[in-house]
């Protein structure tokens, strides 16, 4: 950890050690202090999974202990060329495998809302961070709801760019069809003014390269709430959000509801697809390459590759690991990996139904409150990851989506996620400015 | 899926599991599994790919360029006389 490190938001100078030692948001620090005079110079962080220069990146994982990557990530880059300083990385769940931000292998973020809280996950020490630090900008990173469900839990904006909007280049990968870079913050103008920068074609990721400009002026009128999307969401979950509805229409949108059976699907495709892309990809922590390292050579690869990855994966990654091996083995491939690509073009298609006479849909974001860790332990693997069922599908998709505070129960935020067409972030930029405009977020009270 | 088939893709893998890992993880995957089974159910459809947006290929000049210094990437791993070393093959 930096010594000394502190953030200069909005005229306030934050002590960042003090600021952890409570929230528990970063797993490293950067030591730099910048004067808060000059309007062109910004902070901002990264949550753990990007890589960047002159800190660890060890994306919540042990396995990954000491690895200091020799290059910045393009969005890291690309906020630093404008005028960012990188205060820090961002705890979250090993490798952006959990709901709840409690799957780190170093500390567990807490809710700045209620302590005995989860942020949630797995960008949690990102949305932790927007909502603690005053203006604060946080990159996160989300594959099935990553983005989304820390930002309601801890009642910030989360905005998920189209899947090859943001390069990916220098993100150490969970599901590569699957994973996006975005951004997290209470400033509603943070989006208007970052999202264009950390945009755009990268050669260094093909993916990156497909995209039409972004467009940010927009308008929406129309909003669809799948039928069966509010079925299982938590009473005063659904009564918060039926408020919010209410006030949407005097805003002067419509709100209307349409059957949209596929999205049922997506939760299982996302699990298989997910899963498949997690296995391959952590096979290249083998105590070689980076991070821990098995210095006994002696050893067949076999075993040398086993006992690196067998002592330092955490309990949920080994689970995925084996569920994705599993799903990709003769016999079973086309069974679930295939018919998870296909049913995630079913989902895509029904998204793509709903979008031709509605500009966004809508759901909650998360079917209960930000959950308190008592609750969480009693909660099988299973419950966890259907507690994704409202944020899987537009990732499932690659749609962008973006979840805003809704509205409180007992002081602990509530989100909405609104889903647009692939390509058309600016009506959730619009969208979020509009409500922003009506509905300001409430700031926790910051515990030093 | 039963303990010896945990067992023979914990070895695909390259995890190392005790007995108790072994019947908690076949539990817990027999949960999962059996949820993901409902994909059964999904209707087919004839054409898709392996990413949500079309990909297009992107290709560069011909020329020699590294993103990375390659010494500094020398320096992350342990090597020796300048190779990189790893474990037995065989």
């Amino acid at each position: 950890m930096g010594e000394g490190a502190t953030a200069v938001m909005s005229g306030l100078t934050f002590d960042l050690e003090k600021l952890n030692q409570t929230y528990h948001m970063f797993n490293d620090m950067a030591a730099e202090t910048v004067p808060g005079e000059d309007e062109s110079i910004f902070q901002f962080s990264a949550k753990d999974n990007l890589c960047t220069k002159d800190l660890q990146a060890r994306a919540g994982s042990r396995i990954l202990e000491g690895y200091r990557p020799p290059f910045d990530a393009t969005a890291v880059a690309r906020l630093r060329s404008a005028g960012g300083v990188l205060l820090g990385k961002t705890n979250m769940d090993e490798f952006g495998f959990g709901t709840f931000g409690t799957n780190s292998g170093y500390q567990v973020p807490l809710n700045p809302f209620d302590l005995k809280r989860a942020c949630g996950g797995s960008s949690a020490g990102a949305a932790c961070a927007a909502s603690v630090i005053p203006g604060h900008l946080a990159l996160g990173v989300s594959t099935g709801g990553s983005i989304s469900c820390p930002a309601s839990f801890c009642g910030v904006f989360g905005l998920t760019p189209t899947y090859g909007r943001v390069s990916r280049y220098g993100l150490i990968d969970y599901g590569n069809s699957l994973d996006k870079i975005g951004l997290l913050t209470m400033d509603v103008g943070h989006l208007r003014r970052f999202l264009p920068i950390i945009s755009g074609a990268d050669p260094r990721d093909p993916t990156s390269c497909a995209q039409p400009p972004l467009e940010l002026d927009a308008e929406v009128r129309r909003v669809v709430i799948p039928e069966d999307s509010l079925n299982g969401v938590d009473g005063d979950v659904l009564e918060t959000f039926q408020t919010a509805i209410e006030h949407l229409s005097h805003m002067g949108i419509e709100v209307t509801t349409m059957p949209m059976p596929a999205l049922r699907f997506a939760l299982p495709a996302y699990y298989v697809l997910a899963t498949s892309e997690a296995s391959t990809n952590l096979a290249r922590y083998c105590g070689m390459r980076y991070g821990e390292r098995n210095e006994d050579y002696n050893q067949h690869f076999d075993p040398y590759f086993s006992k690196t990855r067998s002592r330092y994966l955490g309990q949920e990654a080994k689970r995925r690991v084996l569920l994705g091996t599993f799903t990709r083995m003769v016999g079973f491939r086309d069974r679930y990996y295939m018919k998870a690509l296909a049913t995630r073009e079913l989902v895509i298609s029904e998204y793509a139904q709903a979008f031709e006479e509605h500009d966004l849909v809508l759901t909650p974001t998360m079917p209960f409150l930000p959950p308190l860790f008592a609750d969480i332990e009693g909660m099988s693997p299973l419950d966890t990851y259907k507690a994704d069922g409202l944020t899987v599908p537009p990732n499932l998709a690659g749609l962008p989506h973006l979840s805003a505070p809704c509205g409180y129960v007992d002081g602990v935020p509530v989100g909405m996620q609104f889903v647009s067409p692939h390509w058309t972030e600016g009506r959730l930029v619009t969208m979020a400015e509009s409500w922003n405009g009506a509905h300001p977020p409430m700031r926790p009270e910051v515990i030093l | 899926m039963d303990i010896e088939t945990v067992r023979n893709v914990a070895k695909l893998a390259r995890l190392e599991l005790s007995d108790e890992e072994l019947q908690t993880f076949c539990n817990d995957l027999n949960d999962i599994l059996e949820y993901l089974s409902m994909l059964d159910e999904a209707p087919d459809v004839e054409c898709f790919g392996f990413n949500p947006i079309p990909v297009a290929d992107v290709l560069r000049e011909d020329e020699v360029g590294y993103d990375v210094d390659v010494d500094s990437l020398r320096e992350m791993l342990t090597t020796y006389q300048g190779w990189v070393r790893g474990p037995r093959l065989s």
